[in-house]
């Protein structure tokens, strides 16, 4: 390993001690600590959520949510996996939690009511191309989207989509394969796409 | 999703991660996480309870055990023999110099959540009073089998109590105390309505 690799190894495993140092105070009931936590990782829960969600409003009180959850679960963390995946694991239960209570609410205009939330988010920047994608992200049905993020956008396999989103393998792929064809078409993109 | 038909990564996989992972929220959300967060039980408070009262209370679980199961061969030995044994045979005692209900109580040092209040320790007293008073009639080894688990729990009672002294209103201690005397007017009244039972038979 070259001196560069070197250090950045270095570098991460600091920071991987540090977290755990900010985890185990916030254990112990540390609100600092966990507010330091909440300040490395909140990029990450919001941009999750807004991609899920579509929606700015919604997005903020998923990654609330998501941070709270973990306030209450975080005794029974035992640092198997990181904290940021075990995070990022609430925030995606916060996001379906919040559309499970929609729809209860709403009955089935709900999913009505969830496609007039195909907004494009201003907060991704104003970066031409990216912009272009995030906007058609945004625009995308529910289903497709959700699966288009866990599994395009954040690398989780069809099988921890499926599982995460209570669905069928199956359907986590065609629902990924649809989200590319929509999002092929909207970004005018030769068909294959290659 | 990661490749294109050529096995070369697709245009829109390529776009897809040049996007950046997080995307900071348009204002500060901590606040009102933070308005939301319940406090913890501070984790050196309960370490400060000492050893023993982990040891009264497993002992407990296991007095009650114990006198439940009295009770119920007791509750089969007089159904069967109830017609051969005179009622009011005199037992020598033997067994244990059990624990005054009211010297086990009387020390305690709730906090204001506690759940042992006044009435409560007043209500156990006369059960516990009426319950000495008729416990010589049961026979012999039952009796002192149960003298023995109540007297158990009530030295245990007087120990959380010596420790509520020292730490009032530890919610911990006051579980503890609550859950004992709960066993031991369990066993009460188990033993009581066992006599009650028994001295409604008619002899021969």
């Amino acid at each position: 390993m070259n001196e560069h690799g070197t250090q950045s190894e270095f570098e991460r495993a600091r920071r991987a001690a540090d977290e755990r140092a900010l985890v185990d105070s916030a254990k112990r009931g540390s609100t600092a600590a966990f507010e330091a936590l909440y300040r490395d990782h909140v990029g990450k829960v919001y941009g999750l959520c807004l991609r899920m969600t579509a929606n700015r409003a919604t997005a903020e009180d998923c990654t609330q949510e998501a941070f709270i959850q973990a306030w209450r679960s975080l005794p029974s963390f035992q640092n198997r996996s990181a904290f940021g995946t075990w995070l990022h694991r609430i925030a995606v239960n916060a996001v379906l939690a919040l559309g499970r209570k929609r729809r209860e609410l709403l009955g089935a205009d709900a999913s009505v009511d969830e496609d007039a939330e195909r907004l494009p988010h201003p907060d991704s920047g104003d970066d031409g191309g990216v912009l272009d994608l995030e906007q058609a992200i945004g625009m995308l049905p529910a289903g497709a989207r959700q699966v288009l993020v866990l599994v395009g956008l954040y690398g989780h396999t069809h099988e921890e989509a499926a599982e995460m989103l209570g669905v069928a393998v199956g359907t986590c792929k065609s629902q990924l394969h649809r989200a590319r064809q929509m999002l092929a078409e909207r970004l005018a993109l030769p068909e294959g796409f290659p | 999703m990661n490749q294109g038909p050529s096995g070369r990564p697709d245009r829109l996989e390529e776009a897809l991660s040049q996007l950046p992972r997080g995307i900071e929220p348009g204002r500060d959300l901590w606040a009102g996480i933070a308005a939301r967060l319940e406090p913890r039980s501070d984790p050196a408070r309960v370490r400060a309870v000492p050893r023993w009262a982990w040891a009264a209370a497993a002992a407990v679980v296991l007095v009650v055990a114990s006198s439940l199961m009295t009770a119920t061969l007791l509750r089969r030995g007089t159904a069967t023999t109830v017609q051969t044994v005179p009622a009011q045979v005199a037992v020598p005692s033997t067994a244990p110099a059990v624990v005054p209900a009211a010297a086990s109580a009387a020390t305690a040092a709730f906090g204001p959540g506690h759940r042992v209040g006044p009435a409560y320790l007043a209500n156990r007293r006369v059960l516990a009073r009426e319950l000495e008073g008729r416990l010589a009639r049961l026979p012999p080894e039952g009796r002192e089998q149960l003298a023995k688990n109540i007297a158990e729990l009530r030295r245990a009672s007087a120990e959380i109590n010596a420790a509520l002294e020292l730490h009032p209103g530890d919610p911990l201690l006051e579980e503890l105390l609550f859950n004992i005397y709960q066993d031991e007017i369990l066993v009460l009244t188990n033993v009581d309505r066992l006599i009650a039972a028994d001295t409604t038979r008619i002899p021969l």
